[in-house]
C-alpha cells in the first residue's frame, strides 16, 4: 500500500495564517481616517524609509500598501484587489460607535455612501500621458485598418 | 464597572465576560463571546451578518430611529450618591424601557402587516393566473357551442321576442332591418 501524499482537505489553516495578529493589516475604519485630506497628504509624501518597499515612496492609501516603483503602483490601480477595496470603502466603514448605536445608545444612522476614487498624484499625470500615447498609437492602426478595408 | 456593548453583535457584556482586543491605535474592541471574537478575526462585516443588531437595524427589521433611544448616554463624570436622584433614575429607566419596548413591538407588527398584504396580493394573482387548474377552460364549452349553433340558426330568419307579459312572439328578421335603419337615421338627426 502506498500512502497518500496529497492532502485533500486543507481546512482553514491557510486562512488562519492570514488572520494572525502579526499579519494584521489596516482595517477599513483606519483607512477611512487616512483618506481624509490632511492625513492623505502626509501618507503620500512620506520620508524615505529604507526598511519599507520602495523606500515608502509609492503608497496606495486605499489598500494601505507600499509598492517598489511607480509602474508597480500604477499596475496595482488596475487590479481587482484595488477596485474591490474602493468598492468596500464606498460605504462608511463599521465602527465602535456604530455598534453602540445599534445597541440603543442614540439613534441608529444608516451608513452613508460616497464616491471613492483612486488617489490623484503626480504619478497619475504620467498615466494620463501614457494613455494619450497609447491612443495616438492606436489611431494610426485604425487608419491603417480603414485603408486596408478600402483597398 | 460598566455593562459594555459587544463590537460585533451589540449585545451587553457583563463584568467578567467576553474578551477584548486593543488595536495598535488604542481602540478597544469588546466581544461578548468567542463567536463574536472569531467573526471579527475573520473580518466579517457585522452589517452583513444576519444575527447582529447592526444588520437588523440597517435592514430595517427593527426600530432604529426613535426619541426613546436618546435617553441612554455615556456619562464620564462621577456623581455623588443621592438617594432621591437614584430612585428617580431607576423609575425613569423602567418607564423608558417600557415605552421603547412597546414602540419596537409596534414597529415589528407594522412591518409584518405589510408582508401579509403582499402575500395576499400574491395569492390573488396566483389564483387568477392558474384559474385553469381549478376550473377547466373546456368546462361548458359544448353547451356554449350548442347555444351558438341555435342562435346562428335562428338569427338570419326570425328573432324571438318576449313581451312584457311573458308571451313569446316570433318576428321575421327582414322586417327588423329597415326599422333599425330608421332608428339610426333618427339618431343621426338628433345628434346634428
Amino acid at each position: 500500500m502506498t500512502y497518500k501524499r496529497k492532502k485533500y482537505h486543507h481546512g482553514d489553516t491557510h486562512l488562519k495564517k492570514r488572520w494572525r495578529l502579526r499579519n494584521r493589516k489596516k482595517d477599513l475604519d483606519q483607512i477611512d481616517v487616512d483618506i481624509k485630506e490632511e492625513n492623505a497628504e502626509k501618507l503620500l509624501n512620506q520620508d524615505v524609509d529604507l526598511d519599507l518597499p520602495g523606500s515608502a515612496q509609492h503608497y496606495c492609501i486605499h489598500c494601505a500598501r507600499y509598492f517598489i516603483d511607480d509602474q508597480a503602483l500604477n499596475e496595482h490601480f488596475k487590479t481587482k484587489v484595488h477596485k474591490r477595496r474602493l468598492k468596500a470603502l464606498e460605504l462608511e466603514p463599521y465602527s465602535i460607535e456604530e455598534s453602540e448605536r445599534a445597541a440603543g445608545l442614540g439613534n441608529f444612522k444608516l451608513p452613508s455612501k460616497r464616491k471613492i476614487e483612486t488617489q490623484n498624484t503626480k504619478k497619475a499625470d504620467i498615466t494620463n500621458k501614457d494613455g494619450d500615447a497609447i491612443l495616438e498609437e492606436e489611431s494610426p492602426n485604425k487608419k491603417k485598418k480603414v485603408d486596408e478595408d478600402a483597398t | 464597572m460598566r455593562i459594555e456593548t459587544c463590537y460585533f453583535c451589540s449585545s451587553r457584556i457583563y463584568p467578567g465576560h467576553g474578551i477584548q482586543f486593543v488595536r495598535n491605535d488604542c481602540k478597544i474592541f469588546r466581544f461578548c463571546r468567542s463567536k463574536c471574537h472569531a467573526a471579527f478575526k475573520k473580518k466579517k462585516n457585522p452589517r452583513k451578518t444576519k444575527w447582529t443588531k447592526a444588520y437588523r437595524k440597517t435592514a430595517g427589521k427593527e426600530l432604529a430611529i426613535d426619541p426613546s433611544f436618546e435617553f441612554e448616554k455615556r456619562r464620564h463624570t462621577p456623581l455623588k450618591y443621592n438617594r432621591e436622584l437614584w430612585t428617580k433614575t431607576i423609575e425613569a429607566m423602567k418607564r423608558v424601557e417600557e415605552i421603547r419596548q412597546r414602540r419596537s413591538n409596534n414597529y415589528i407588527m407594522q412591518r409584518l402587516r405589510k408582508g401579509r398584504e403582499v402575500e395576499w396580493q400574491r395569492d390573488v394573482r396566483e389564483v387568477q393566473r392558474d384559474i385553469s387548474l381549478i376550473r377547466s377552460p373546456a368546462a361548458g364549452l359544448k353547451q356554449r357551442q350548442a347555444e351558438e349553433d341555435t342562435e346562428m340558426d335562428v338569427e338570419p330568419e326570425t328573432i324571438e321576442v318576449v313581451d312584457a307579459k311573458g308571451r313569446k312572439q316570433v318576428i321575421e328578421a327582414p322586417v327588423m332591418v329597415p326599422a333599425t335603419g330608421e332608428m339610426i337615421e333618427e339618431g343621426g338627426d338628433v345628434e346634428l
